[in-house]
């Protein structure tokens, strides 16, 4: 019988998922649990109950979401006893369920911000079909976020089988890809960043995705050298639309029957509140949200953009904008380089100052006089960060996105 | 004390592919002499205050070494 999930050793079927949702006489509508099968089972039992389901993290408290009652964890609550007696039977009732699921914003940019999802929205970008049968996915992303919701619905439309490596180790990340011969990959590029450097192929993987943050064309070619048979593509995605649009190469283009459902103003991108779920924060500019992200056009009349940056990511140096993104993608493709992370501190003489963590490979020896060397003549002289720390790791949100 | 500033201040010209100085003196300017742009002010404040726990340019303008020294001494 086909795997629902790898997860720390344990293997769980999806006869035994149809056991287990079938036996359920309640379940949790704020749910708080590391186990990924526990987590999946209670989900799935919510949306075939057409019940409403609060998403929070397995480390999540009362200070993080100060709006939710965290007494209320757990708690349980009646539902009618289902009868599934095949897996088609159980996926059709995910995905056509009417229940409404309320997650929460990373919280990188301050409070995190409540939205409410339809299965409808979460589902929107999911494909089904036999081509997409036998799939076997790293699942990469944390459950209770856009990007995981997403990619778990993907692959349980398809009967597919996920192998959790949500923040493990580099060597276990490779030794899961090996063992469990993992086709599909969807993460961030901070995830892909801390598989380099190369050293040798994996054959399996057919399927990259990155999404999440501005990647650049250095780590494509790393991560085409790693998996040499995979396609590489790039979604567009968040936790206020869901999935949107996805590309090759670091293009994105909006479908032309959808394309005047998007605005750019001053460079930011905007998004009409159709695509949208539900939440007390949005503020709409004529039905139109402002979703933050800087992008360029690359052709506006066939919609195909690019990602510059996120709006209050971008650091004032003495009245020059500097954009972290483009600093970070010269540093990264410096050799000795494995990832970095640039961001403002602020500074009486000038506003701020550009600042960066710089994380080496095993064998570099650079410094961080070495690193400014460098990248004088690569970027001009306000964007050179004028502090650079070496570390041993950089610090991950709960999205596995770096931390500015 | 001294010798800490000097080093701050070579770490700032050799990033920028300046020649080192062998010495500093209190009349020294820090943008004629010691040919510091604003955005090299910036760090050298950074870096002091990071090993002083002291802004040097938070109430006004310093422009010799030997400001420096007073701001720290004070």
């Amino acid at each position: 019988m086909a795997i629902f999930i790898h997860s720390s050793d344990k293997d769980y079927t999806y006869t035994e998922l149809i056991e287990s949702v079938n036996q359920c006489q309640s379940y949790r509508p704020m749910c708080q649990t590391k186990d990924l099968c526990n987590y999946f089972v209670n989900f799935i039992v919510a949306l075939v109950s057409n019940s409403s389901l609060i998403l929070v993290d397995a480390d999540s408290g009362q200070n993080d979401l100060p709006e939710l009652d965290f007494n209320q964890v757990n708690t349980l609550v009646t539902i009618e006893k289902t009868n599934f007696t095949t897996v088609d039977e159980l996926i059709n009732a995910v995905l056509n369920s009417t229940s409404k699921v309320t997650i929460f914003t990373s919280g990188t940019t301050g409070q995190p911000k409540k939205v409410v999802h339809t299965i409808n929205t979460l589902t929107r970008s999911v494909r089904k079909g036999n081509r997409y049968k036998d799939q076997i996915w790293a699942y990469a992303y944390n459950p209770t976020h856009m990007a995981g919701l997403q990619v778990f619905f993907q692959i349980f439309a398809n009967q597919g089988t996920l192998v959790d490596v949500f923040n493990m180790s580099r060597d276990v990340v490779y030794q899961m890809i090996d063992k469990f011969s993992i086709t599909h990959i969807s993460a961030t590029p901070t995830f892909y960043r801390l598989l380099l450097p190369f050293e040798r192929i994996h054959e399996s993987v057919i399927r990259i995705t990155l999404g999440g943050e501005k990647s650049d064309s250095h780590l494509y070619e790393s991560i085409q050298q790693i998996f040499p048979n995979a396609k590489i593509n790039n979604v567009y995605a968040s936790t206020e639309a869901g999935s949107l649009f996805a590309a090759k190469d670091d293009c994105f283009k909006i479908p032309k029957d959808i394309l005047n459902q998007f605005l750019v103003k001053d460079d930011e991108l905007l998004i009409h509140k159709s695509f949208l779920g539900e939440s007390s924060s949005f503020i709409f500019d004529n039905d139109f949200y402002h979703s933050g992200d800087l992008i360029e056009w690359v052709n506006k009349e066939e919609g195909v953009f690019r990602f510059k940056s996120r709006r209050n990511e971008l650091i004032n140096v003495g009245g020059y904008k500097v954009n972290p993104a483009e600093v970070e993608d010269i540093i990264n493709s410096l050799d000795g380089v494995q990832q970095s992370i640039v961001y403002g501190r602020s500074n009486s003489i000038l506003g701020n100052i550009v600042v960066a963590e710089v994380q080496l490979t095993l064998e570099s020896m650079l410094t961080d006089i070495d690193i400014r060397q460098q990248l004088i003549g690569k970027l001009q002289d306000f964007k050179i960060p004028r502090k650079i720390k070496i570390v041993k790791s950089l610090e991950l949100t709960k999205t596995g996105k770096l931390k500015r | 004390m001294e010798q800490t500033i000097l080093t701050i201040i070579n770490s700032i010209r050799i990033a920028q592919e300046l020649t080192p100085v062998t010495e500093l003196h209190t009349t020294d300017n820090l943008r004629e002499d010691l040919e510091l742009t604003s955005f090299d002010l910036a760090e050298l404040t950074v870096r002091i205050e990071d090993k002083y726990g002291i802004d040097i340019f938070e109430d006004g303008l310093v422009n010799t070494i030997g400001e420096i020294y007073n701001k720290l001494q004070q």
